[in-house]
């Protein structure tokens, strides 16, 4: 059993960036492609779907008390198709880690040192993940909760910041491209808010009485979550409205970019980067830290710390995979953002569906 | 011819011990004494030790001296028994024979031990202190004590032969160490009471009980203790006390006498306050716990000894309040102390270095203190406190990173006051960290940050300096550590010179020579500046450390490098434990905890004792303190 513990609001600030992080890439951009003026009330659609599919996958979890997801899909599937199973969605994690650290990296490069080589770019991030990990995952968590609450801070001062550039009326049409297509765009976005799966698979950090709050830390960090990407849209989408705001790289830095307060609050864009730096180490290392928690309880490891090196080696050569930058957000648009729902969604409710249609778990018993 | 020699003096023996029991058993009201005495000292060692707390340790050590000495002359017995056995069976048949008439005559004490003839004593030890009892023969004693102070080379350990002044005069001779002593005490209080103020009439016939009876009648020392091992003995001689030797005695008497030179109370030297008590500790243990006595007047106050070093044979006090302060760190503070195996631990430093959690991380898990006050306000919280004898700092334990940061005189002032310290404090602490990296970023990577007539200036300013930003940088830091430290080694007023000279002189002339441009030496005097106002010496080390790595860090990768420093710092202070209290706590992890972490509140606001360190009462002061409040807002009407 494992003997490090990670308490409630640690654990959903782990969340909140794993999930959230997505607002200083690309996420914007994409939701105003499939939204258009429409895109600030998609995350809230979308946000909701992804609540009523946790709920279910939460009940999942409450009928096998203390197991993690990685155990109660060899539980129902039998070992064989379980693992396999399990492997998927450690694949999922570990490709969806590889692809941000070269968005991560890439987005250094354009904003900040385009004289620096990429792969010294992605080594420090790397570097970063694998000494936060190596101090192990209790570290981490607090790191992730004394952070968020800076992150937070920055955040919403930047988009203050923003006020004198607010233009209301770019939120309108209210349904952007029509209600058919809101929907549409609503289901498939379900996949911003998959990560939340990740908590399934880590209930051995709960101590038995937080195991009863997962569902709890799932809608907590879901609805923060809702929170950041409505605001961070809605602004995005005032100050550069749609259609413009389709063809930004990366959108809130071109939000920083636009901030001019005076001869002295100008061309911020860096201080940006100091926010984004921290949170995007933070994001590989807990993404790293999920792909390793999967491995190592599928396979039945008892420590993940020897594989931190081979899998960070692994991380630099999926995040260089992609032949360029295009490539690198088209990929992880479409895997992450658009039909990544499938596997993060789509397999635990399959779970769901034979573990409540067969009446399996202790507590249906 | 032994024989006759041991049947000779046992028969003297049996003889003073009837005189003996005339005189001072058989007396009304010695009865009830020398029961005391036979049976007080049949407390066992741990029994005596145990009453330590209540009793103030001095007097439990004696206790447990006595316990020591107890056991030392069952040993003995046992080892005489053995003797007798092999060398003169019929002798000792006989022995026990009139032992157990002894033993059932009324009222009497216990009859002394016979002791072993000398050559066999000799014969039977190892010559290690740890093994040595005190022989009734004077020279014995001094030829053991020559061997172990080597006193023909041992110019400073004294020697003084006398005969006390009692009918018939005891041979004796007593042992100090020069400069350790009080000669006074020596003088007026021993030699002088038994040389020469004795009544004439005091007659000393009973030789087995000689000691106690000097020790009771004869001596006015208010710390006398009856050793007969060696090693206790030496012990105390080498720490300042007197060993008093008597021929015909196997006990010693050692009598406090400690009388070294030292250093008054003085002021803190490197956290002075505006407001608040100017005590500072000294290098004197005693003065130490008692500066903290004086202050914190309650009977649950422990002070617990331990010693330390196999050579130095240090004395330190663990300090904590007994009915406060968690068991469980008390045990571990004890535990860890008394697990160190060295030869030397002169000062708090070194033994911090053997407690600490992480030795190589940069920021100290151990808070050190000059302060009493200070000390004494982490004790009401349920921390532990530890001094060792010979250091002018207490180390207290555990401690996160806020205390490190918090100044005593941040609770002197007013709320208002204390907190506006705290921010300014804050400020200073990312100043010190980042400030010559935000500057390397900037000049470096991020121009466009800076307006533009500033960006003129700055380039202006560099555009006759040959070298990179990076390398001016390290050459102003390194200066400036130079100074600093040479600021520190060189005395008194010579040392503030040199801070003052260097940094103007050094300053001014590497500017006009062109090496260095003048924003950056504003850059580094603010950095040093703010180092300077952060409250702990140690921590501040730390952070001059760290601010390198963020410069190193800022001129390779920008404001990315020293993202990831942050990143990397923070990871680093929340693994970080001090006596297993996380050292960002209370805010990583989150625990309860009143206003008092980066901003505090008022006093009376602060109802209950920090969470993290599990005290056995909580409850610092009741939801209304402030009895005089008429009608409270947010408490309840009294």
């Amino acid at each position: 059993m494992n003997k490090i513990r990670i308490g409630y609001s640690e654990m959903t600030a782990v969340l909140v960036i794993l999930i959230g992080m997505k607002a200083f890439i690309g996420y914007p951009r994409m939701i105003t492609e499939h939204g258009a003026t429409a895109g600030w009330l998609l995350p809230i659609a979308s946000g909701a779907l992804a609540l009523g599919l946790w709920l279910i996958i939460a009940r999942l979890l409450e009928r096998f008390p203390g197991k993690p997801l990685t155990a109660i899909t060899e539980l129902l599937l039998g070992p064989g198709l379980g693992i396999a199973v399990n492997l998927i969605m450690f694949c999922y994690f570990l490709v969806t880690t590889g692809l941000l650290l070269r968005i991560f990296s890439e987005l250094v490069i354009l904003s900040l040192l385009p004289e620096t080589p990429l792969s010294a770019i992605a080594v420090f991030y790397l570097f970063g993940a694998w000494y936060a990990l190596y101090y192990g995952v209790e570290a981490l968590a607090r790191s992730s909760y004394i952070a968020l609450v800076y992150i937070g801070i920055g955040l919403v001062t930047s988009l203050a910041a923003l006020f004198p550039y607010y233009d209301f009326r770019m939120l309108f049409p209210v349904m952007g491209f029509g209600f058919g297509s809101f929907l549409k765009s609503s289901v498939f976005e379900i996949s911003s808010f998959g990560e939340v799966i990740a908590l399934a698979y880590l209930v051995s950090y709960f101590s038995s009485s937080d195991r009863a709050k997962i569902k709890k830390i799932g809608v907590w960090s879901m609805g923060v979550v809702i929170l950041l990407f409505t605001s961070m849209v809605t602004v995005y989408l005032m100050v550069l409205p749609y259609p413009t705001s389709t063809e930004t790289f990366v959108p809130i830095y071109q939000l920083y970019r636009s901030i001019f307060l005076g001869h002295y609050v100008q061309r911020v864009e860096a201080v940006f980067v100091i926010f984004a730096a921290f949170t995007a180490i933070m994001r590989i290392a807990i993404g790293l830290f999920v792909t390793l928690q999967i491995l190592k309880d599928t396979l039945k490891i008892p420590y993940y710390r020897p594989l931190l090196g081979l899998f960070s080696l692994l991380l630099f050569t999926i995040a260089f995979t992609p032949q360029n930058i295009v490539e690198t957000v088209k990929l992880e648009s479409l895997f992450s953002m658009y039909y990544g729902g499938a596997i993060t969604f789509g397999l635990p409710l399959l779970l769901c569906a034979i573990a409540f249609l067969g009446g399996k778990g202790e507590k249906a018993k | 011819m032994a024989n006759f020699w041991e049947k000779l003096e046992e028969k003297l023996f049996n003889f003073k011990n009837a005189r003996y029991q005339e005189k001072f058993i058989l007396e009304p009201g010695n009865e009830d004494k020398t029961e005391d005495k036979g049976e007080g000292k049949a407390e066992d060692k741990g029994e005596a030790k145990g009453q330590a707390k209540g009793e103030g340790e001095e007097k439990a050590l004696d206790k447990a001296k006595d316990a020591d000495q107890d056991k030392g002359r069952e040993q003995e017995k046992d080892q005489a028994g053995d003797k007798d056995k092999e060398q003169n069976q019929a002798a000792a048949g006989e022995k026990e024979d009139k032992e157990r008439d002894a033993d059932q005559d009324k009222n009497k004490l216990k009859k002394p031990r016979k002791p072993l003839p000398l050559h066999k004593q000799k014969e039977k030890r190892s010559g290690k202190p740890e093994d040595l009892y005190v022989s009734m023969d004077l020279e014995t004693n001094r030829e053991y004590l020559n061997k172990i102070y080597a006193l023909s080379k041992n110019k400073d350990i004294i020697i003084r032969d006398f005969y006390i002044a009692t009918k018939p005069p005891l041979k004796a001779f007593l042992i100090f160490i020069d400069g350790l002593t009080d000669k006074n005490i020596i003088n007026n209080d021993i030699l002088k009471s038994l040389m020469v103020l004795i009544d004439e009439g005091e007659i000393v016939e009973e030789r087995g009980r000689l000691a106690e009876y000097v020790m009771e009648h004869l001596l006015p020392g208010h710390d006398v203790a009856l050793l007969d091992q060696y090693r206790s003995i030496l012990d105390l001689v080498n720490y300042g006390n007197t060993a008093i030797f008597i021929e015909g005695c196997d006990k010693s008497l050692v009598i406090e006498t400690k009388g070294w030179d030292r250093r008054g109370v003085g002021i803190p030297q490197t956290e002075e306050v505006i407001f608040g008590p100017h005590e500072a500790f000294n290098e004197t243990l005693r003065s130490n716990t008692g500066l903290i006595r004086k202050a914190l007047r309650n009977e649950k106050l422990i002070t617990e000894i331990q010693k330390i070093g196999s050579r130095t044979n240090v004395d330190v006090a663990i300090m904590y309040i007994d009915d406060l302060a968690n068991p469980k760190l008390v045990e571990e503070v004890k535990h860890r102390i008394a697990s160190i195996k060295t030869d030397y631990i002169g000062v708090a430093g070194i033994l911090e270095q053997f407690i600490e959690d992480a030795p190589f991380k940069l920021a100290p898990q151990v808070l050190t203190t000059e302060r009493p006050d200070r000390v004494v306000s982490f004790l009401v919280e349920g921390h532990v406190a530890i001094i060792v004898d010979g250091s002018a700092q207490a180390l207290i334990v555990p401690v996160t990173m806020f205390s490190l940061l918090h100044s005593p005189e941040d609770y002197y002032l007013r709320v208002p006051y204390g907190n506006f310290l705290r921010v300014l404090r804050v400020l200073a602490l990312f100043i010190t960290l980042l400030t010559p990296g935000l500057y390397v970023s900037v000049v470096n990577f991020h121009q466009e940050m800076i307006p533009t007539e500033l960006l003129l200036a700055i380039a202006a300013a560099h555009v006759i300096v040959p070298f990179p930003t990076i390398f001016e940088l390290f050459v102003m830091e390194f200066a400036f550590e130079l100074i600093r430290e040479a600021g520190v080694r060189v005395p008194g007023v010579i040392g503030n010179t040199i801070g003052i000279v260097g940094a103007l002189i050094l300053g001014q002339a590497a500017a006009q020579a062109g090496i260095i441009s003048p924003i950056l030496i504003i850059v580094v005097a603010i950095t040093g500046l703010a180092s300077f106002a952060i409250p702990n010496y140690s921590i501040s080390f730390g952070l001059r450390f760290i601010r390198f790595v963020f410069t190193i860090l800022a001129a390779f990768f920008g404001f990315f490098g020293i993202s990831g420093g942050l990143f990397l710092f923070l990871v680093t202070m929340v693994s970080m434990k001090s006596f297993g209290v996380p050292f960002l706590a209370p805010v990583g992890p989150p625990v309860k905890t009143e206003p008092d972490v980066v901003l505090r509140g008022p006093v009376w606001s602060m109802e209950k004792r920090v969470d993290y360190l599990t005290p056995l009462d909580e409850i610092r002061q009741p939801k209304i303190s402030r009895g005089w409040i008429k009608n409270t807002r947010g408490g309840k009407q009294q």
